[in-house]
């Protein structure tokens, strides 16, 4: 069995908002490069996976060199090797391309998991690309994976519960984060044992840009000095005013 | 009037033959505690410490007190009273006991004149005395009443019975006595002899029974004497041993590991990290596990114990030693036997070590076991690995903060440091950085360098000193951390530090100098001290009464109890806590615990509610951690903010020039 | 423009989806997924039993296709997003996800970097598949019920075993949009009935500082801050707390923090975007009983 796992490397996402800038439309480059915290949990997964039916991992990655050193830590956490596909490109459909190249470069893959959503563009289509272009099914927000009688059975889950889910070809599946899949801290012997793990590096291919143009990215203005509501006279009129000025915001 | 030794005795030579079996006993009981010793780890100590009086691997001087004289029974006064009574009466009496023997082989005159009068009459009565009050106070006080530290988690069995039998052996010493003088008269001196005497009268039942009682004693002591390897007072000869190898350096020196054997492509076999098993362990820590006297006062200060949590530093120490004990040193179930849960809980407050009469490490031991969870089984709790990851990513631990890096100083003018024209560089530290009400202790400290004319820096950007990965037990996560601050520190020629965080502190004079990272570092504390002790600062001084809570860090690891009271006594007057000093009880933040939700009561409640009983107007400390737990442990009893840094009460009191 | 809604039948949803296509053409066509009676009226209407994303989108594409639909509309749920990328793919159309915007010309908004930074992109072909996050819009009201001819589906590529409706007990916190949160100054266990309260209102959830877990008046799992629970909902209402920086750094990513405080020193009006400084006992009464008058 071969499953593996998307990362990707993501500008730190816990940047206080009011501490956050942007360059050329995306996160400064100042702040620290870490994978996304779906990934992890996707490779906790993985991982638990591998252990249980002791199945092999590779993590597959789009990005920057400068990516791989991040990237070990995945390795480390359990994965075997770590291929990577040199590029810098932010649509998704190219993104998808070429991590379907990458992944047909692997033999027999099985399944694949991949964070809900990448914790930078936070859009969770790639994967599901992916899989239409490798003609895999795709099931998004998947909490928990077990096989039965050679089939894979997946909880997912949805806005009202959970459903349940079975099926026996090639699949996709979306991780979300569940108590069960929080990431754990590599061990220092792989930590050093990922290091000496094989690292494929690909160059890009060509793919079709999604025709969509981005017009600007931008922070919205939050206001950060507190507004006082009137208190003195009415209380009902504070309560008012204070909907109102949550419904206006949309908040509400 | 001389005695003749072996009077009424026929044969009494005898007993000196039964006594070479009983010393073979004895030394083949010690042979199989170093036996069981030996199975540990054979660890070099290779920083010679420079320490004055030492010998070898021998501290001299803590030989002498702690090991000897026992110094730190006496903090416990009854105890203490009771057990110099019973040691150094058993120490006279075996000396009397000794110069019988040299009477009898070599004709010492022992048994005339003044010296029998004074040492082999009197002085022997009296250490007899003693040591039976001793072993009364012991008994009583086991059998009877015993104290929560010696029940909790578990009693030591096999201590009443050889006790008993000292007591057996000095009851029948008496007997002896008197009755030789009950057949040969007053002995001028032996008081507790003449004593009996007189109540025994005269006649020749009394030599029959005078020489029965001698034969028992006499194998009675031998046989107590063969016995002692066998029993809990073993710690007579295993505290001073233990003693005199412990380094009387404060703290639990954890020293550094390293790495490189994993690094090596060659190397067969890696070294488990920290500890799992007893076998993991030094041959000094097995010997912590043998010289444990299950005295409990380690349990007895330690916060963890003492607020509901499943951790006791003596039910660690003692469930090793019953492990030592079964000979299970390959066992590695051991560490679940602790359970994961207890190991976390220690603040590495060090209370413990500081309350322990053998001297021995109790942090160090949960230290290892940490580090083995941790490095080698990836088993942390979840805040603390949230707290790890963070500092692995991001270089500090406050995962989740709403602070950037430079908010702390947006409203502020600091200088940067720059190499060559900048003295100190004013290191601020993570939790000063990303806690907000830590964060004024670091615009207080800006106010008052500046106020004082030093030259000062910071760095434009910094990651933390990698203390909170060390005490949660990644000691990997720590040496990368330090080596990435050595490097920048060295690009900058940074040479002297002021420290805000005494965990900075301790990370910097402890472990970056093995690092090779050497500065002269001051916490905060001493540099406000030397700035008013120079006149560089002058403060109003005002009538509030100030309490002063000790770190952990400063106090007990480092030593530094007087520089911060004096700080205090300058704004204010100084009032005391009843645990002050090395007795400082715990804010709770310590060993990681700042990322961590407390069972049963919670530590920095008990703390802040001792503090306010004090009734104190402010209640100083000079940890930003402390700062953190204290004030919100506070607000259980008080709605007003009392808890301060010293470097904020100073700079509310500087007078403007 | 011919607008295609993929939606379950659920009438907020449907109603959301329906405002948003209100921005692209008179009366949008739908499919409904899943069983019952389709509110609202629709141009068209199709319906498919099968509720599993996956087996859906080969026949979606092909109706697309067939009818020539140049704008499909879902919601960013577990529906929505399993079909929205696979369908991208066969349909080489254009998928924007999270679309909290609509402006003209084909210009839609979503956010990036988890809300703290909004991009707005330009659709430069039909189809394009859009996915709308929810309560964004304003769900609009279905009038009557519209008929339906079924769609069938080709290849069941996965078999659901189960589903199971999870009537939590309310929200959990880590997902709630409205987060009404009390800390020791809400002074005993009964008062939290109002908190709760206001949070049904909304249909948020209730939170707590460690001061009223502390005291025992709260469940220790509702604690929000560094030991507890890190949310990020759109408005917060702390009342009763005081602003530590612990519970802060559970909310440093909400979108807007409503402070209520009988004390104008506390800090956290420096996090709150809206503060009343007030005991709140004169103040969250009042507040139900306006909800309750406007619902
Ligand atoms: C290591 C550590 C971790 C921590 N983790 C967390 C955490 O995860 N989450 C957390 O919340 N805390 C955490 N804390 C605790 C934190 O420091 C604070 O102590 C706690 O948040 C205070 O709770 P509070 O605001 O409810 O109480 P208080 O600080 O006592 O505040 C009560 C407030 O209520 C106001 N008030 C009183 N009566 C009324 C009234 N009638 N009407 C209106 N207002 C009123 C008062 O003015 C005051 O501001 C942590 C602390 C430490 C040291
Ligand atoms: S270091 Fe402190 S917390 Fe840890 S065991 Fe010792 S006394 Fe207890
Ligand atoms: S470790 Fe020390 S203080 Fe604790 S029980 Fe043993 S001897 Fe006593």
């Amino acid at each position: 069995m071969h499953i593996v796992v998307l990362a990707k490397v993501v500008p730190d996402y816990e940047v206080p908002a009011g501490d956050f800038e942007l360059t050329n439309s995306r996160a400064h480059s100042r702040y620290k490069r870490m994978m996304g915290l779906y990934d992890e949990n996707a490779i906790e997964s993985g991982v638990q996976l591998k252990e249980k039916y002791s199945a092999s991992l590779t993590i597959v990655s789009y990005g920057i060199k400068a990516d791989i050193q991040v990237l070990r830590k995945a390795v480390a956490m359990g994965g075997e090797k770590l291929s990577l596909v040199l590029g810098g490109s932010d649509d998704p459909n190219v993104i998808a391309a070429n991590l379907k190249m990458a992944v047909e470069k692997l033999e027999d893959v099985d399944l694949i998991l991949a964070g809900q959503q990448s914790a930078d563009m936070d859009r969770g289509i790639v994967h599901g690309m992916l899989a239409e272009m490798l003609g895999f099914a795709f099931i998004p927000q998947v909490a928990k994976i077990e096989q039965e009688d050679g089939q894979w059975k997946v909880i997912q889950n949805t806005e009202s519960g959970s459903s349940e889910l079975k099926f026996g070809g090639k699949a996709v599946l979306s991780i979300t984060s569940v108590p069960e899949n929080v990431p754990r801290i590599p061990v220092v012997r792989s930590i050093f044992a990922a290091k000496k793990k094989p690292v494929v590096q690909l160059p890009e291919i060509e793919g079709d840009a999604m025709p969509v143009d981005e017009l600007s990215v931008d922070i919205p203005k939050m206001e950060s000095v507190c507004e006082f509501l009137p208190t003195e006279d009415d209380p009902a009129e504070t309560a008012k005013i204070l909907l109102g000025r949550l419904r206006e915001e949309r908040l509400i | 009037m001389g005695r003749t030794p072996y009077w009424n005795i026929d044969l009494g030579i005898l007993i000196d033959l039964f006594a070479l079996p009983m010393i073979v006993i004895f030394f083949y009981g010690m042979y199989g505690h170093w036996k069981r010793i030996r199975q540990g780890k054979v660890r070099v100590n290779l920083d010679l410490s420079k320490s004055a009086g030492k010998i070898g691997p021998v501290y001299l001087y803590s030989l002498l007190t702690k090991g000897i004289l026992g110094t730190k029974i006496y903090k416990k006064i009854y105890t203490g009273v009771a057990h110099g009574g019973l040691f150094w009466g058993m120490v006279v009496l075996l000396l009397g006991t000794i110069l019988v023997f040299l009477n009898v082989l070599f004709g010492l005159p022992v048994f005339s004149g003044g010296f029998n009068h004074w040492f082999m009459a009197f002085a022997l009565d009296f250490a007899g005395l003693a040591v039976f009050g001793g072993i009364l106070f012991f008994l009583v006080r086991r059998l009877l009443f015993p104290p929560e530290r010696l029940t909790e988690p578990k009693s030591r069995t096999g201590f009443s019975p050889i006790v008993l039998l000292l007591g057996v052996v000095i009851l029948t010493g008496f007997v002896v006595e008197g009755g030789r003088i009950a057949c040969n008269g007053i002995d001028n001196g032996s008081f507790m002899g003449n004593y009996l005497s007189m109540m025994f009268g005269k006649g020749d039942e009394w030599l029959t029974l005078h020489r029965y009682m001698w034969w028992i004693h006499g194998f009675l002591a031998l046989g107590f004497l063969a016995y002692i390897p066998y029993s809990p007072l073993v710690h007579l000869l295993l505290v001073p041993v233990n003693a005199a190898l412990a380094d009387p350096m404060p703290g639990t020196k954890m020293g550094l590991i390293d790495f490189s054997s994993f690094e090596d492509e060659e190397s067969e076999e890696m070294p488990v990290l920290g500890a799992a098993k007893l076998a993991d362990f030094s041959r000094k820590r097995l010997l912590d596990y043998s010289t444990c006297l299950w005295c409990g006062r380690c349990h007895e200060v330690c916060p963890a114990a003492q607020t509901g949590k499943p951790l006791s530093p003596k039910g660690v120490i003692i469930t090793l030693a019953e492990c030592l004990q079964d000979g299970r040193v390959e066992d590695d179930s051991l560490i679940d036997s602790l359970t994961s849960e207890a190991l976390f809980c220690c603040t590495t407050c060090a209370a413990c070590m500081e309350a322990c009469p053998a001297l021995i490490n109790q942090p160090k031991t949960i230290m290892k076991f940490r580090q083995n969870l941790v490095m080698e089984r990836s088993e942390i709790p979840e805040l603390m690995g949230k707290a790890n990851s963070s500092l692995e990513l991001r270089g500090h631990p406050f995962f989740g903060t709403g602070a950037g890096p430079n908010d702390w100083c947006k409203d502020l003018d600091v200088p940067l440091f720059e190499e060559g024209k900048t003295e100190y560089l004013l290191w601020i530290g993570c939790s000063v950085t990303y806690e907000e009400r830590a964060q004024q202790i670091a615009g207080s400290m800006v106010k008052i360098l500046s106020h004082a004319g030093t030259s000062f820096g910071i760095l434009e950007e910094f990651r933390c000193t990698g203390d909170p990965a060390k005490q949660m037990g990644n000691e990997f996560q720590f040496a990368e951390l330090a080596q990435q601050n050595i490097e920048d520190f060295s690009d900058l020629g940074i040479k002297k530090i002021i420290t805000m965080c005494p965990h900075c502190y301790n990370s910097f004079t402890r472990h970056y100098p093995k690092l090779g990272g050497n500065y002269q570092v001051i916490p905060h504390s001493v540099f406000l001290k030397s700035l008013l002790k120079a006149g560089r600062l002058s403060l109003n001084r005002e009538t509030n009464t100030i309490c002063y809570h000790d770190p952990c860090y400063l106090g007990r690891r480092n030593a530094i109890y007087d520089e911060p009271r004096d700080v205090v006594n300058s704004m204010g007057k100084l009032v005391e806590m009843p645990r002050n000093r090395n007795e400082s009880f715990c804010c709770g933040g310590g060993g990681g615990n700042y990322w961590a939700e407390e069972v049963g009561t919670r530590i920095n409640q008990v703390r802040a509610e001792e503090a306010l009983g004090t009734g104190a107007d402010f209640i100083a400390t000079s940890c930003p951690f402390c700062l953190l737990m204290l004030t919100d442990g506070a607000k259980k009893f008080t709605e007003d903010q009392k808890i301060f840094d010293i470097a904020e009460l100073v700079a509310l009191q500087l007078e403007e020039r | 423009m011919k607008t295609l809604i993929i939606e379950m039948i659920e009438p907020k949803r449907l109603g959301e989806l329906v405002t948003v296509s209100r921005e692209f053409c008179e009366q949008p066509d739908m499919v409904a997924v899943g069983a019952g009676q389709i509110p609202g009226s629709f141009g068209k209407a199709y319906q498919v039993a099968d509720t599993v994303a996956a087996n859906l989108v080969s026949d979606l594409a092909s109706l697309i296709l067939k009818e020539g639909y140049e704008i499909v509309l879902l919601t960013a749920s577990t529906l929505g997003s399993g079909i929205a990328a696979p369908l991208s793919v066969k349909l080489s159309a254009p998928v924007v996800s999270e679309v909290i915007g609509i402006k003209p010309d084909l210009v839609v908004e979503r956010p990036l970097y988890g809300g703290k930074a909004v991009a707005t992109y330009k659709l430069n072909k039909m189809p394009a598949i859009l996915t709308i996050r929810r309560k964004y819009f304003e769900a609009a009201d279905l009038q009557g019920f519209t008929d339906s001819s079924p769609l069938s589906i080709a290849e069941k590529k996965v078999a659901l075993i189960a589903e199971k409706e999870e009537k939590t007990e309310g929200i959990p916190l880590e997902d709630a949009e409205v987060i009404v949160s009390g800390g020791r100054g809400i002074g005993a266990a009964e008062n939290f009935t109002m908190l709760q309260d206001v949070a049904d209102l909304l249909n948020g959830a209730v939170g707590a500082s460690r001061g009223a877990v502390d005291e025992g008046w709260v469940q220790p799992t509702q604690q929000v801050g560094q030991t507890g629970k890190i949310v990020a909902p759109g408005v917060y209402f702390a009342i009763g707390i005081s602003g530590a920086s612990q519970h802060l750094a559970g909310i440093a990513n909400a979108k807007c923090v409503v402070a209520i405080n009988k004390d104008e020193e506390a800090n956290i009006f420096k996090r709150a975007r809206f503060g009343i400084v007030s005991d709140y006992k004169k103040i969250v009464p009042v507040l139900i009983e306006t909800l309750k008058e406007e619902a």
